[in-house]
């Protein structure tokens, strides 16, 4: 086994080690920690990835070499590579674009704490990514769940102490209807190894034993899941945890820590359950419909929003019904819509987040609509990048959301019975979008006589502004040069079979 | 190779530039630059086409879609009025712009459309025409909402959203077409696949409407077209010049491209999608004419006709013959010029005299003389008097109709044209009537001549004179289109 095997097992536990390492460190050096530990997962998930690309194989890896079943194991595959490469830099751009906003909603003696929570949230992120064992998982969903929580919570205003014990109460739900499902599938299947279920399960389903047990708890983890990535009627505790808390922890939020859940249930569908098995269930039917819901009625919320944070939080909840959609199609082709889409909405999401808190900090703090008027001209930097992210949003082509829609709509020609309603969900939805994004791009541009705030320059933000320019590198590549990423997208759902 | 980029890019990052450019510039450096790039972008556009038969592939968006650009005569038709049009609005706007604010955004965003469309135009398959398609509504809406009135605003937003329902009713059917074409690529005759037009043939037929009407958006066809007096009227008079003048007209190369590039003609020949189209069509002309008769603003006014004006085009689409076609490419380029003229000399008014409304506008003509000689000479021709443009092209549509194979509309199409034509001739002229003859109870005495200056009458003469010599010799251009339209049908 070649020493690169070593590298998801280093990055879990680098993450999580330097997490403890942070509580006793000051919050400056806490911070600068953070950013190594990003920086080296990311060129250990990277030069997995080409490892990977190079052997065109899976592999897995035992921890302390006890073999299965006794043993704990960690797979690692291109799209788990490229997952976790892909994570770091959202994370780490989201970071540094929230960094200067830090001191202004954390107190300083709780920096420290904050990078700690973040470190561990991206140990749990990894593990979920990495991780071949379920009950490993029902672990790390935990870990995600409290650090997620601290997340939210750190900015002690009276909001998001609602927020988070909002988000506390359903989060908790979801895992525990996830352990739920998880008990049952142990006492069917008699694994906690995902290998080891999905060999038992195909078994059961030969001999045709135990058929609503085994579909009850398939569905009880994926709704555990869904409520946990905020799929449409479970969204309730969404806009508040994204729209008060630091502008970081709602990036991260929004863009990374719902998808570590969608990325589980992915694996799930792949490796415990079986992709055939699954889609021969009711269960796709009922995620396609909340899916085409939830891209309706999340903008249908947005649009009545009067808060730009609360706006494009709400505008999330329409895009994981996009992803929703993509698994209820039941097809390979929707299941690669669907995850270039989490890479699409997650760049583009974390840019929006970033972007607006410019906007918001040239307009006295405020977050109504009224106060950002012409504040795109205050700060130019935000406003392009808003503007960007907005239009990656709507799908113009060349940017990243403009693929997502197109490989939706490819997806959705070849499933008879669900072609139109995909489809024309799938327009609605986009001009939607288009209203409450364009919207606040006229306004964030209309002139105004009198403007009281002051203005940023390149000079006061110089960080901030290097990051939106990545960001919206990071969309622009997405967009432009799709292909090699698809392609990615499909070595690695066909390795997870 | 790539100097068919040229003329796309130059304009779209000489206006990035202007738009970026850190502080608002002098007047005179800012149009000085605005006219240069404009001057260098017609040339580039004139080197592009002389140098005719380019393609170009660009880059592949993903495996199967690849960015394309190719020239063809049916672009080479549409570049030449972009060009002349834009060229004459932008210099008749560095007078006119004097009167309004945020100059440098304007002509950023005027070059940006200005490059938007050449790629529209060269653009040599169907996802290309689409992104361009997209990018022409962002970059054309600043200029409606240029005032920034709460009404522009709204007439913005409003343009905004009627286009891009349009665009995406025309990605849903791309999206079908995507899969049941061997190709995107543009190509005459039509690429949908034989097996799947006989196979599922009422359900293409349904996609092709959608995208009828999806493009007809923005060619303003009825139930579609309420965006077009709303959004016309706010803009500065040489946008809404290019408005009406070209940038609707995308909406009718999309037409063009979709029905005869890619669907194919044959197949629509005949089916409920041709009475369809012909009888909204129809309906718009009507509609269209009566709405400006009723108008007493002049630019809403004119907005209206340019509605019923776009609609014979589409008349001559949807007939699907060679005669009608031609004649639609020719009231493509007439309606360009005097569309165009019309909204220039609106703008010279409002600029001179501050009114709007055509019944303030009593003896104007003795006030400004040149101007509205030119506005009688462009309206004789919109009406289809000969020997001016609108003749030629009115009489290939309505020649074109009676010989098509369309049932009653053979009759009913080149009647409501003429219908049409009188109630043209009804909104038009009045304008001139009381301008030149203000009446015997008018106060001559308070009449003084203000002629508007050169910058304005000379880019008004100038599309006056093609629109008239474009009637006076129209062999040339017919030439040139029946040749190529054979090729076609």
């Amino acid at each position: 086994m070649d020493f690169v095997c070593n590298f998801p097992f280093f990055s879990i536990l680098l993450s999580l080690f330097s997490g403890t390492i942070c509580s006793i460190l000051p919050g400056k050096a806490a911070k600068v920690v953070n950013r190594l530990v990003l920086i080296a997962v990311g060129t250990m998930s990277g030069i997995l990835l080409l490892y990977l690309l190079g052997t065109g194989e899976s592999f897995v890896y035992w921890m302390g070499h006890f073999p299965a079943p006794w043993g704990n194991e960690i797979r690692a595959g291109v799209l788990e590579a490229g997952m976790a490469l892909f994570f770091c830099i959202i994370m780490y751009l989201s970071m540094a674009g929230g960094a200067h906003k830090l001191f202004d909603e954390v107190e300083e003696s709780k920096h420290n704490l904050y990078y700690i929570l973040i470190n561990l949230l991206l140990s749990s992120l990894l593990a979920l990514v990495y991780t071949n064992d379920m009950f490993t998982a029902y672990v790390f969903v935990e870990i995600n769940t409290i650090s997620a929580c601290g997340l939210i919570m750190i900015r002690q205003v009276g909001r998001t102490i609602e927020a988070a014990v909002r988000y506390m109460i359903m989060s908790l739900l979801g895992s525990g209807l996830l352990l739920f499902g998880l008990c049952i599938m142990y006492d069917l299947t008699g694994h906690l190894l995902m290998s080891n279920i999905k060999e038992s399960v195909a078994l059961l389903m030969q001999n045709g034993d135990y058929q609503i047990p085994l579909i009850v708890s398939v569905a009880l983890m994926c709704i555990g899941l869904c409520i946990k990535s905020a799929l449409f009627p479970f969204h309730a505790w969404l806009p508040d945890a994204y729209g008060y808390s630091t502008v970081s922890s709602a990036a991260i939020l929004s863009s990374l820590v719902s998808k570590g859940y969608i990325f589980l249930l992915i694996k799930m569908i792949y490796r415990v359950i079986g992709f055939d098995i699954f889609n021969n269930t009711r269960i796709i039917d009922v995620l396609f419909v909340f899916g085409l819901m939830g891209m309706i009625f999340g903008s249908l919320s947005a649009i009545k929003e009067n808060d730009i944070r609360r706006m494009i939080a709400f505008s999330s909840v329409a895009q994981i019904g996009y992803i929703y959609m993509g698994f209820g199609m039941g097809t390979q082709a929707g299941m690669v819509a669907s995850v270039f889409h989490i890479l699409s909405h997650a760049a583009t999401k974390s840019l929006l987040f970033i972007a607006a808190i410019g906007l918001t900090e040239v307009s006295g703090g405020s977050r109504k609509f009224i106060d950002l008027t012409g504040s795109g001209y205050r700060n130019k930097w935000s406003g392009v990048a808003f503007t960007a992210g907005s239009l990656s949003m709507v799908g113009v082509p060349l940017f990243s959301g403009f693929i997502s829609k197109l490989l939706f709509a490819q997806a959705a020609v070849q499933v008879e019975g669900k072609m139109l309603a995909a489809l024309i969900v799938l327009g609605i939805s986009t001009v939607l979008n288009a209203v409450y994004f364009m919207k606040t791009v006229i306004r964030i541009y209309a002139t105004t006589e009198d403007a009281p705030y002051p203005c940023m320059t390149f000079k006061d933000m110089k960080p901030y502004a290097v990051v939106l320019v990545f960001f919206i590198i990071v969309n622009v590549i997405l967009g432009v040069s799709s292909q090699p990423i698809v392609n990615m997208i499909e070595q690695g759902l066909a390795m997870f079979a | 190779m790539y100097l068919i980029l040229l003329p796309i890019l130059f304009p779209i990052l000489a206006g990035f530039a202007i738009l970026v450019f850190p502080k608002e510039p002098d007047r005179r450096l800012l149009t000085a630059t605005a006219g240069t790039c404009l001057v260098i972008t017609g040339a580039l556009v004139l080197c592009t086409l002389l140098s005719a038969s380019q393609e170009l592939m660009l880059f592949h968006l993903t495996e199967t879609l690849p960015i394309y650009f190719k020239i063809d005569e049916t672009g080479i038709t549409f570049s030449f009025l972009t060009v002349i049009v834009f060229i004459c609005a932008g210099f008749f706007s560095f007078a006119y712009m004097k009167h309004e604010q945020n100059e440098k955004r304007y002509y950023g965003f005027y070059l940006m459309a200005f490059g938007v469309l050449n790629a529209l135009c060269f653009a040599g398959n169907l996802i290309t025409f689409y992104l361009f398609f997209e990018l022409l509504t962002l970059s054309s809406f600043p200029l409606v909402l240029h005032t920034g009135s709460k009404e522009a605003i709204m007439a913005g937003l409003k343009y905004l959203f009627y286009s891009l329902c349009g665009a995406y009713a025309s990605l849903f059917g791309i999206y079908f077409l995507y899969h049941n074409c061997d190709t995107l690529t543009f190509t005459a005759g039509g690429v949908l696949k034989a097996s799947a037009a006989s196979a599922e043939g009422r359900f293409f037929l349904l996609i092709a409407f959608v995208m009828i009407l999806g493009f007809g958006v923005k060619a303003g066809m009825v139930p579609m077209h309420a965006w077009l007096p709303t959004a016309h009227p706010v803009a500065p008079a040489p946008a809404s010049a290019t408005l009406s003048a070209v940038i609707v007209k995308a909406g009718v190369l999309a037409l063009i491209r979709v029905v005869y590039y890619i669907i194919g003609p044959d197949f629509l020949r005949g089916s409920w999608v041709q009475t369809a189209w012909l009888t909204l069509s129809l309906t718009t002309v009507f509609l269209g004419s009566m709405l400006a008769y009723r108008e007493p603003v002049l630019k809403k006014r004119l907005a209206y006709s340019t509605v019923s004006q776009l609609s014979y085009i589409l008349f001559g689409l949807a007939v699907m013959n060679k005669e009608a076609f031609t004649g639609g490419l020719l009231h493509v380029l007439a309606h360009g010029f005097i569309k165009g003229t019309l909204f220039l000399i609106a703008g010279a008014i409002i600029y001179t005299t501050g009114k709007t409304r055509v019944d303030e506008l009593r003896g104007i003509g003795k006030e400004m003389p040149l101007t509205m000689w030119c506005y009688t000479i462009v309206s004789l021709g919109l009406i289809g008097i000969p020997p001016t443009g609108g003749f030629i092209s009115k009489w290939y549509l309505a020649t074109g109709g009676l010989a098509g194979d369309i049932g009653i509309f053979r009759y009913l199409g080149p009647a409501i044209l003429l219908l049409s034509a009188l109630l043209t001739a009804g909104y038009l002229l009045p304008l001139t009537i009381q301008g030149f003859f203000p009446g015997a109870d008018y106060d001559y005495t308070s009449l003084h001549r203000q002629e508007p200056c050169h910058l304005m009458t000379i880019p008004i003469v100038l599309l006056t004179v093609l629109s008239v010599l474009i009637g006076l010799f129209p062999n040339i251009v017919v030439a040139y289109l029946t040749n190529f339209v054979s090729t076609l049908l």
